[in-house]
């Protein structure tokens, strides 16, 4: 029989020790979950989601209150779409402090880094999507940031909102980019993400002389683990649901002043305290994606100093460099996460 | 493994229960479709026991929001409140030309006399004009007693500031004395209590334990004037508000400030028995000194040894007298019926002249508005008041008419 996707991603047997939960955190099995399920309440969500400045808000507030089980799709969408960034950052935080960006996985490393950039894009049009209150402060500061930009910076921010103001054109905008344009870009590199995954010779491990324990899984058993990993997401996730529904606030009224400063989504929390320090062009747009490109460089920093009998294992001594420089990175982020929390 | 599978799909199972007790929980919608704004609310959802504000408002024709504002479709109290206009009072002077105005309202129409928002906020009642003159040329801030500031800018007069005031007594009466213009907010203690904008008159005070009242009416007890009024006295010598002290037991005493003599009528009827709408809520004018506004005479009812009080017959529909009646339906006025009618031609449409008794003076019959009580009374004319016809200010009646306190 001809093998198929789902025989392409779930080999006959793979390595019992780089199949324990501990070793992979179930992250990348867990984040297709989530694009799963963030998926199709996407789609449910979208039957009720009008997106007019005038309407918007209103429809969000109509799924949350008076469709039967609206809030239920709603939080859902919401709580996948925040898990997933958390799942997909951590999926990255493994792959890096395990070595597994090595070539010939380096592709890979790319495609998947550029999943977490095209997740957080995702999150960010979904909560403009909201038009309200809440979103008002990120909504103008984000866009002013595109315009901070030397030379292009006045017409990305036009093609960015739709004209020279905040308004319908830009949350159509923001629409057509939730929905479809990110949507395909995610999709089509998502699925070439797990493609690669077996393609570059499944998950990273030595060579067979170089493994201690030579004990291997069969599919079945990995589609069990799947299956239960699964079960405990979507009781996590209904949990969730029930106990923080997702963020309300008035819609944006037209003509009303300027959005008072309030806490960006939380993802870019880090970005909104680089900001208070100074130029938005240095501290909004150079410094994130300065950070964004270490992080891509790391599989060509110092790739030969780790040799492939350490892959498999956490923190192998040959990637320290790049593990602490990560870890710096990481914890700068959760650091100026912090200081915007307790200075909200 | 098993176990595990157990455990998790026993979990996802609870869960599902938990789903559908929070959809069960969730308050059953109410909503209605307002006919002014055809929008969908559902306020009711949990105001259903609330009842309606005035007949003039049902609420299948205006709803909630259109008044109130708020978020019409949210059922958490913190989002659906988070944008009414103020707060419980759209009726508040900074968001009530949104609350209450639009042609269509209270902010005027092509028909007469529905102006009220332009009339009211260049009031003296709203402005606080003649006060503030007064008191700023006590203090020689200004030269005469010609109205320039007032609590805010508006029509020519400009926002009065104390801070920018040199003399400290006018510093002094703005931060002591400014407590009674409708934008203010009460001082404490129950007496004072009243909401501020159209509220301060139309609306019952929030009660003693918080409580409030959702009522628009025209029907204003004396009680609700003296929330602001005969309270005390501002003194110009410490440029401070003194309470009144007295603690009177009777509507007699409890009427008035114990500093002058009334006749019964000044005190059995209720304040806007007499008073007009355009002296209360201003005729649109900017004014120096309540004197300036306030014209209602002992004669505008009575009359005088040589003339009846002015009257007029309702011919029209429309007519503004019959608007009024049917607001606050003390009387059962009709189109035929003769009242009262002031100098300046506003209708008393709470007096009528008893139809029938040819030949001698007329009887007028006087609805209190506060009450519905029925009083009759005679005109002066044809009696044995040895009035002249120059002396026609209350003092001169006191004379003989004040009742002993």
């Amino acid at each position: 029989m001809r093998p198929s996707f789902y025989d392409h991603l779930h080999p006959p047997t793979i390595p019992a020790p780089q199949a324990r939960f501990r070793y992979t955190l179930g992250a990348g099995g867990l984040a297709v979950f989530l694009t799963l399920v963030v998926g199709f309440t996407g789609i449910l969500v979208t039957f009720y989601y009008i997106p007019t400045p005038e309407q918007a808000a209103k429809s969000v507030q109509e799924l949350a209150f008076l469709v039967p089980f609206g809030w239920l799709m709603r939080n859902l969408h919401y709580w996948s779409a925040q898990l997933l960034v958390l799942v997909a950052a951590l999926h990255l935080l493994r792959v890096v402090f395990t070595g597994a960006y090595l070539p010939p996985r380096r592709l890979n490393y790319l495609l998947g880094l550029s999943l977490l950039v095209i997740c957080l894009f995702m999150d960010f049009t979904g909560y403009v999507l909201r038009w309200d209150e809440g979103v008002h402060w990120a909504l103008v500061a984000g866009t002013n940031l595109v315009r901070s930009i030397p030379l292009v910076g006045d017409g990305l921010y036009s093609a960015l909102v739709g004209g020279r103001q905040i308004g319908a054109g830009t949350l159509i905008r923001f629409y057509a980019w939730h929905l479809f344009g990110l949507t395909l870009i995610l999709v089509i590199i998502g699925v070439w993400h797990i493609f690669r995954v077996r393609r570059d010779g499944g998950i990273a491990i030595p060579p067979p002389e170089a493994r201690s324990d030579p004990t291997r899984i069969p599919r079945t058993e990995l589609a069990r683990r799947e299956m239960l990993a699964m079960l405990w997401a979507t009781v996590v996730l209904i949990a969730l649901a029930i106990l923080v529904p997702a963020p309300l606030a008035p819609g944006i009224q037209e003509g009303a002043g300027s959005a008072s400063e309030s806490l960006a989504p939380w993802f870019f929390l880090w970005v909104q305290q680089l900001l208070r320090i100074g130029d938005p062009f240095i501290f909004g747009v150079l410094i994130p994606l300065g950070a964004l490109l270490i992080v891509a460089l790391v599989p060509y920093i110092t790739p030969q100093r780790l040799s492939p009998t350490e892959l498999g294992s956490w923190f192998p001594k040959g990637s320290r460099n790049v593990q602490i420089l990560v870890a710096i990175l990481g914890g700068g982020m959760i650091l100026l996460t912090s200081l915007a929390l307790l200075q909200r | 493994m098993h176990k595990q599978f157990f455990f998790a799909a026993l979990l996802l199972f609870v869960a599902s229960g938990f789903v559908v007790w929070q959809q069960n929980r969730n308050p059953k919608p109410v909503g209605i479709t307002p006919t002014i704004t055809g929008q969908e609310e559902y306020c009711l959802t949990c105001h259903a026991d609330l009842p309606e504000i005035s007949q003039s408002h049902p609420v299948e024709t205006f709803g909630c929001v259109l008044c109130h504002g708020g978020e019409a479709l949210a059922l958490t109290a913190d989002l659906a409140h988070s944008t009414m206009r103020g707060g419980a009072n759209p009726s508040d002077l900074s968001v009530v030309e949104a609350s209450c105005g639009g042609e269509m309202c209270h902010s005027g129409t092509p028909q007469v006399d529905r102006d009220h928002i332009q009339r009211v906020t260049t009031s003296l009642q709203a402005t606080y004009a003649g006060a503030i003159a007064q008191v700023r040329y006590a203090f020689g801030a200004q030269p005469d007693l010609i109205a320039r500031m007032g609590i805010y800018a508006v029509d020519g007069l400009a926002a009065f500031d104390s801070t920018t005031e040199t003399s400290p007594a006018l510093q002094a009466f703005g931060s002591n004395c400014l407590s009674c213009h409708l934008s203010a907010q009460p001082l404490e203690g129950i007496v004072y209590n009243r909401w501020s904008g159209c509220s301060a008159c139309h609306s019952p005070a929030p009660r003693e334990d918080g409580t409030q009242v959702h009522r628009l009416t025209t029907s204003m007890p004396y009680t609700q004037c003296n929330a602001c009024h005969n309270r005390g006295n501002y003194s110009l010598s410490d440029v401070q508000f003194h309470p009144r002290e007295d603690s009177p037991a009777d509507r007699l005493h409890d009427y008035y400030q114990p500093i002058a003599e009334f006749t019964r009528c000044e005190w059995t009827l209720d304040c806007e028995d007499c008073h007009t709408r355009q002296e209360a809520m201003g005729d649109g004018h900017i004014y120096s000194s309540k004197k300036d506004i306030q014209y209602i005479r002992c004669r505008s009812c009575h009359g005088t040894l040589d003339s009846l009080p002015l009257t007029y017959t309702i011919t029209d529909e429309n007519d503004l007298a019959l608007r009024m009646a049917f607001l606050n339906q003390v009387v059962d006025l009709k189109v035929g019926d003769t009242i009262l009618m002031t100098d300046k031609g506003e209708p008393l449409w709470n007096i009528r002249v008893v139809p029938g008794e040819v030949g001698s003076t007329p009887t007028y019959e006087l609805f209190s508005k506060a009450t519905g009580k029925r009083f009759t009374f005679k005109p002066v004319m044809a009696s044995t008041c040895q009035q002249k016809s120059d002396q026609q200010e209350a003092r001169y009646c006191h004379e003989c008419h004040a009742t002993q306190r």
